[in-house]
Protein backbone atom coordinates (compact mmCIF):
# COMPACT_ATOMS: atom_id res chain seq x y z
CA UNK A 1 0.00 0.00 0.00
CA UNK A 2 1.81 3.30 -0.70
CA UNK A 3 2.01 6.16 1.52
CA UNK A 4 -1.28 8.20 0.26
CA UNK A 5 -3.62 5.14 -0.02
CA UNK A 6 -2.37 4.52 2.91
CA UNK A 7 -3.21 7.69 4.24
CA UNK A 8 -6.63 8.01 2.40
CA UNK A 9 -7.31 4.79 4.58
CA UNK A 10 -6.81 6.44 7.61
CA UNK A 11 -8.69 9.32 6.84
CA UNK A 12 -11.91 6.89 6.06
CA UNK A 13 -11.72 5.32 9.87
CA UNK A 14 -11.55 8.56 11.13
CA UNK A 15 -14.98 9.08 8.68
CA UNK A 16 -16.31 6.27 9.41
CA UNK A 17 -16.27 6.77 13.46
CA UNK A 18 -17.35 10.39 12.87
CA UNK A 19 -20.25 9.37 10.85
CA UNK A 20 -21.75 7.02 12.98
CA UNK A 21 -21.11 8.52 16.36
CA UNK A 22 -23.45 11.15 14.95
CA UNK A 23 -26.07 8.77 13.49
CA UNK A 24 -26.05 7.22 17.04
CA UNK A 25 -26.74 10.55 18.73
CA UNK A 26 -29.15 11.72 15.50
CA UNK A 27 -31.34 9.56 16.85
CA UNK A 28 -32.34 11.89 19.69
CA UNK A 29 -33.27 14.48 18.03
CA UNK A 30 -36.87 14.01 16.71
CA UNK A 31 -39.04 15.86 18.85
CA UNK A 32 -40.20 18.98 16.37
CA UNK A 33 -43.40 17.25 16.54
CA UNK A 34 -44.15 18.08 20.22
CA UNK A 35 -43.40 21.56 19.58
CA UNK A 36 -45.90 21.66 17.06
CA UNK A 37 -48.64 19.63 18.63
CA UNK A 38 -48.32 21.70 21.64
CA UNK A 39 -48.60 24.72 19.60
CA UNK A 40 -51.47 23.70 17.94
CA UNK A 41 -52.71 22.28 21.35
CA UNK A 42 -52.62 25.92 23.29
CA UNK A 43 -54.18 27.77 20.30
CA UNK A 44 -57.11 25.06 20.05
CA UNK A 45 -57.03 25.82 24.05
CA UNK A 46 -57.33 29.58 23.66
CA UNK A 47 -60.02 29.91 20.91
CA UNK A 48 -61.71 27.43 22.90
CA UNK A 49 -61.95 29.34 25.85
CA UNK A 50 -62.51 32.45 23.83
CA UNK A 51 -65.71 30.73 22.76
CA UNK A 52 -66.93 30.91 26.26
CA UNK A 53 -66.45 27.18 27.70
CA UNK A 54 -63.50 28.70 29.67
CA UNK A 55 -63.40 26.09 32.55
CA UNK A 56 -63.15 23.03 29.64
CA UNK A 57 -61.04 24.01 27.23
CA UNK A 58 -57.88 24.48 29.19
CA UNK A 59 -58.19 20.97 31.28
CA UNK A 60 -59.53 18.59 28.15
CA UNK A 61 -56.74 20.54 25.90
CA UNK A 62 -53.79 19.39 27.92
CA UNK A 63 -55.26 16.27 28.66
CA UNK A 64 -55.49 15.33 25.01
CA UNK A 65 -52.27 16.54 24.19
CA UNK A 66 -50.52 15.06 27.10
CA UNK A 67 -51.84 11.57 26.21
CA UNK A 68 -51.10 12.13 22.47
CA UNK A 69 -47.65 13.05 23.37
CA UNK A 70 -47.41 10.23 25.67
CA UNK A 71 -48.81 7.53 23.04
CA UNK A 72 -46.39 8.89 20.28
CA UNK A 73 -43.10 8.76 22.29
CA UNK A 74 -43.73 5.79 23.76
CA UNK A 75 -44.40 4.16 20.19
CA UNK A 76 -41.24 5.92 19.01
CA UNK A 77 -39.02 5.17 21.88
CA UNK A 78 -39.30 1.40 21.20
CA UNK A 79 -37.41 2.01 17.60
CA UNK A 80 -34.75 4.48 19.06
CA UNK A 81 -31.82 3.37 21.54
CA UNK A 82 -31.38 5.58 24.74
CA UNK A 83 -28.87 8.11 25.10
CA UNK A 84 -28.39 10.05 28.43
CA UNK A 85 -28.54 13.26 26.41
CA UNK A 86 -32.05 12.33 25.20
CA UNK A 87 -33.24 10.79 29.00
CA UNK A 88 -32.18 14.51 30.26
CA UNK A 89 -33.47 16.54 28.26
CA UNK A 90 -37.03 13.93 28.46
CA UNK A 91 -36.69 14.55 32.20
CA UNK A 92 -36.98 18.58 32.10
CA UNK A 93 -40.03 18.42 29.47
CA UNK A 94 -41.85 15.25 31.52
CA UNK A 95 -41.08 17.44 34.68
CA UNK A 96 -41.89 20.88 33.95
CA UNK A 97 -45.15 19.50 32.01
CA UNK A 98 -46.35 17.89 34.83
CA UNK A 99 -45.38 21.08 36.82
CA UNK A 100 -47.62 23.15 34.97
CA UNK A 101 -50.61 20.57 34.59
CA UNK A 102 -50.38 20.39 38.72
CA UNK A 103 -50.41 24.08 39.02
CA UNK A 104 -52.86 25.36 36.91
CA UNK A 105 -55.30 22.78 37.17
CA UNK A 106 -55.24 23.77 40.92
CA UNK A 107 -55.29 26.86 40.63
CA UNK A 108 -57.84 26.91 38.36
CA UNK A 109 -59.76 24.18 40.55
CA UNK A 110 -59.21 26.63 43.74
CA UNK A 111 -60.58 29.93 41.79
CA UNK A 112 -57.36 31.88 41.94
CA UNK A 113 -56.17 31.91 38.67
CA UNK A 114 -58.36 34.84 37.61
CA UNK A 115 -55.69 37.08 36.69
CA UNK A 116 -54.39 36.84 33.13
CA UNK A 117 -51.14 38.32 33.34
CA UNK A 118 -50.21 36.32 36.16
CA UNK A 119 -51.06 32.79 34.08
CA UNK A 120 -49.22 34.06 31.01
CA UNK A 121 -46.49 35.09 33.04
CA UNK A 122 -45.77 31.50 34.68
CA UNK A 123 -46.80 30.02 31.81
CA UNK A 124 -44.21 32.50 29.72
CA UNK A 125 -41.53 31.77 32.62
CA UNK A 126 -41.73 27.70 32.67
CA UNK A 127 -41.40 27.85 28.81
CA UNK A 128 -38.29 29.48 28.95
CA UNK A 129 -36.76 27.38 31.76
CA UNK A 130 -36.99 24.36 30.05
CA UNK A 131 -36.11 26.11 26.68
CA UNK A 132 -33.33 26.98 27.72
CA UNK A 133 -32.53 24.28 29.92
CA UNK A 134 -32.60 21.87 26.68
CA UNK A 135 -31.08 24.31 24.76
CA UNK A 136 -27.79 24.43 26.88
CA UNK A 137 -27.70 21.05 26.78
CA UNK A 138 -27.75 20.91 23.31
CA UNK A 139 -26.04 24.13 22.64
CA UNK A 140 -28.63 25.17 20.19
CA UNK A 141 -28.83 28.83 19.80
CA UNK A 142 -32.44 29.06 18.37
CA UNK A 143 -33.83 27.09 21.18
CA UNK A 144 -32.02 29.85 23.28
CA UNK A 145 -33.71 32.55 21.61
CA UNK A 146 -37.05 31.02 21.80
CA UNK A 147 -36.28 30.80 25.57
CA UNK A 148 -35.53 34.83 25.00
CA UNK A 149 -38.67 35.07 23.63
CA UNK A 150 -40.70 33.19 26.63
CA UNK A 151 -38.19 35.57 29.14
CA UNK A 152 -39.70 38.83 27.13
CA UNK A 153 -43.09 37.83 27.36
CA UNK A 154 -42.39 37.02 30.94
CA UNK A 155 -41.62 40.88 31.54
CA UNK A 156 -44.37 41.83 29.27
CA UNK A 157 -47.25 39.77 30.79
CA UNK A 158 -46.38 42.28 34.00
CA UNK A 159 -46.98 45.21 32.39
CA UNK A 160 -48.67 44.96 28.80
CA UNK A 161 -52.52 44.55 29.16
CA UNK A 162 -55.26 43.18 27.25
CA UNK A 163 -55.48 42.41 23.86
CA UNK A 164 -51.64 43.16 23.56
CA UNK A 165 -50.96 40.87 25.86
CA UNK A 166 -53.41 38.05 24.01
CA UNK A 167 -51.15 38.90 20.67
CA UNK A 168 -48.16 38.72 22.15
CA UNK A 169 -48.84 35.42 23.53
CA UNK A 170 -49.96 34.62 20.24
CA UNK A 171 -46.73 35.44 18.70
CA UNK A 172 -44.76 33.93 20.87
CA UNK A 173 -46.52 30.25 20.52
CA UNK A 174 -46.87 30.65 16.55
CA UNK A 175 -42.75 31.27 16.43
CA UNK A 176 -41.29 29.53 19.35
CA UNK A 177 -44.00 26.74 18.96
CA UNK A 178 -45.48 26.00 15.41
CA UNK A 179 -42.60 27.69 13.64
CA UNK A 180 -39.75 25.81 16.01
CA UNK A 181 -41.34 22.54 15.16
CA UNK A 182 -41.99 22.13 11.71
CA UNK A 183 -38.02 23.58 11.16
CA UNK A 184 -37.11 21.10 13.59
CA UNK A 185 -39.53 18.60 11.59
CA UNK A 186 -37.70 19.70 8.38
CA UNK A 187 -34.59 19.23 10.19
CA UNK A 188 -34.91 16.09 11.01
CA UNK A 189 -35.87 14.94 7.75
CA UNK A 190 -33.15 16.19 6.18
CA UNK A 191 -30.76 14.25 8.69
CA UNK A 192 -32.60 10.98 7.88
CA UNK A 193 -32.38 11.18 4.13
CA UNK A 194 -28.69 12.32 4.90
CA UNK A 195 -28.13 9.19 6.70
CA UNK A 196 -29.48 6.98 4.07
CA UNK A 197 -27.70 8.60 1.51
CA UNK A 198 -24.63 7.42 3.55
CA UNK A 199 -25.95 3.99 4.49
CA UNK B 1 11.98 9.89 15.70
CA UNK B 2 9.21 8.58 17.69
CA UNK B 3 7.42 5.31 17.14
CA UNK B 4 4.47 5.12 14.99
CA UNK B 5 1.32 3.34 17.03
CA UNK B 6 0.05 -0.22 16.38
CA UNK B 7 -3.94 -0.09 15.35
CA UNK B 8 -6.08 -2.45 17.68
CA UNK B 9 -6.88 -5.53 15.22
CA UNK B 10 -10.23 -6.34 16.91
CA UNK B 11 -11.28 -2.70 15.87
CA UNK B 12 -9.51 -2.41 13.23
CA UNK B 13 -12.10 -3.89 10.94
CA UNK B 14 -14.93 -1.92 9.34
CA UNK B 15 -17.77 -2.95 11.10
CA UNK B 16 -16.85 -3.62 14.25
CA UNK B 17 -15.45 0.01 14.47
CA UNK B 18 -18.68 1.19 13.23
CA UNK B 19 -20.33 -0.61 15.74
CA UNK B 20 -18.00 0.21 18.44
CA UNK B 21 -18.56 3.70 17.08
CA UNK B 22 -22.77 3.79 16.92
CA UNK B 23 -22.50 2.06 20.28
CA UNK B 24 -19.93 4.97 22.15
CA UNK B 25 -23.03 7.48 21.52
CA UNK B 26 -25.68 5.90 23.18
CA UNK B 27 -26.64 3.58 26.59
CA UNK B 28 -27.61 0.45 24.72
CA UNK B 29 -28.90 -0.53 21.48
CA UNK B 30 -31.00 -3.75 19.52
CA UNK B 31 -29.63 -5.88 17.29
CA UNK B 32 -32.06 -4.94 14.78
CA UNK B 33 -31.28 -1.11 15.20
CA UNK B 34 -27.20 -1.83 14.81
CA UNK B 35 -28.31 -3.91 11.46
CA UNK B 36 -30.53 -1.19 10.13
CA UNK B 37 -27.49 1.09 10.94
CA UNK B 38 -24.89 -0.48 9.57
CA UNK B 39 -26.72 -2.61 6.39
CA UNK B 40 -25.34 -5.24 7.68
CA UNK B 41 -26.49 -9.10 7.45
CA UNK B 42 -27.83 -10.96 10.27
CA UNK B 43 -24.81 -13.70 10.08
CA UNK B 44 -22.07 -10.87 9.43
CA UNK B 45 -23.20 -8.71 12.33
CA UNK B 46 -23.80 -11.68 15.00
CA UNK B 47 -19.85 -12.78 14.02
CA UNK B 48 -18.31 -9.28 14.58
CA UNK B 49 -20.42 -8.32 17.99
CA UNK B 50 -19.19 -11.66 19.13
CA UNK B 51 -15.68 -10.69 18.26
CA UNK B 52 -16.31 -7.67 20.23
CA UNK B 53 -17.79 -9.19 23.08
CA UNK B 54 -14.85 -11.77 23.06
CA UNK B 55 -12.24 -8.97 23.67
CA UNK B 56 -14.80 -7.53 26.33
CA UNK B 57 -15.86 -4.45 24.75
CA UNK B 58 -19.70 -5.18 24.33
CA UNK B 59 -21.86 -6.61 27.06
CA UNK B 60 -24.56 -8.59 26.01
CA UNK B 61 -28.33 -8.91 27.47
CA UNK B 62 -30.94 -11.01 26.18
CA UNK B 63 -34.55 -10.22 27.07
CA UNK B 64 -38.11 -10.76 26.59
CA UNK B 65 -40.17 -8.27 25.85
CA UNK B 66 -43.99 -8.93 24.28
CA UNK B 67 -42.75 -13.03 24.01
CA UNK B 68 -40.45 -11.48 21.71
CA UNK B 69 -36.59 -12.19 22.42
CA UNK B 70 -34.51 -8.90 22.17
CA UNK B 71 -30.82 -8.87 22.23
CA UNK B 72 -28.93 -5.68 23.67
CA UNK B 73 -25.26 -4.80 23.63
CA UNK B 74 -24.16 -2.05 25.25
CA UNK B 75 -20.58 -0.59 24.92
CA UNK B 76 -18.02 -1.50 28.33
CA UNK B 77 -15.32 0.46 29.99
CA UNK B 78 -12.55 -1.49 28.16
CA UNK B 79 -14.64 -0.73 24.86
CA UNK B 80 -14.60 3.22 25.24
CA UNK B 81 -11.15 3.32 26.86
CA UNK B 82 -9.56 1.20 23.37
CA UNK B 83 -11.62 3.00 21.23
CA UNK B 84 -10.34 6.04 22.25
CA UNK B 85 -6.96 4.69 22.05
CA UNK B 86 -7.34 3.55 18.82
CA UNK B 87 -8.53 7.44 17.35
CA UNK B 88 -5.53 8.29 19.32
CA UNK B 89 -3.22 5.78 17.35
CA UNK B 90 -5.43 7.17 13.99
CA UNK B 91 -4.25 10.69 14.82
CA UNK B 92 -0.97 9.72 15.33
CA UNK B 93 -0.67 7.85 12.36
CA UNK B 94 -1.99 10.11 10.27
CA UNK B 95 0.00 12.89 11.62
CA UNK B 96 2.87 10.54 10.42
CA UNK B 97 1.40 10.28 7.08
CA UNK B 98 1.29 14.01 6.72
CA UNK B 99 4.52 14.48 7.54
CA UNK B 100 6.53 11.53 4.87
Amino acid sequence: MTASNEELELKDRLRLIETMIAEGRRTTESYGWTFFLWGVAYYIAILWAGLGHSYLAWPVTMTAAGVLTVVIITRKRSKRPPTTTARAIGAIWCATGISMFVLFMALGWSGKLMDYNIFVAIMAAMLATVNAASSMILRWKLQFACALVWWALTVYACFGKGKSLTIAFLAALFFCQIVFGIYGMIREARARKQAAHHA
Amino acid sequence: MPELPELNPVIHGKLRLALLSLLSGIEEAEFTWLRSKTGSTDGNLGAQLLKLEEAGYVAVDKQFVQRKPQTIYRMTDAGRIALTEYVQALKQLLGGAMGR
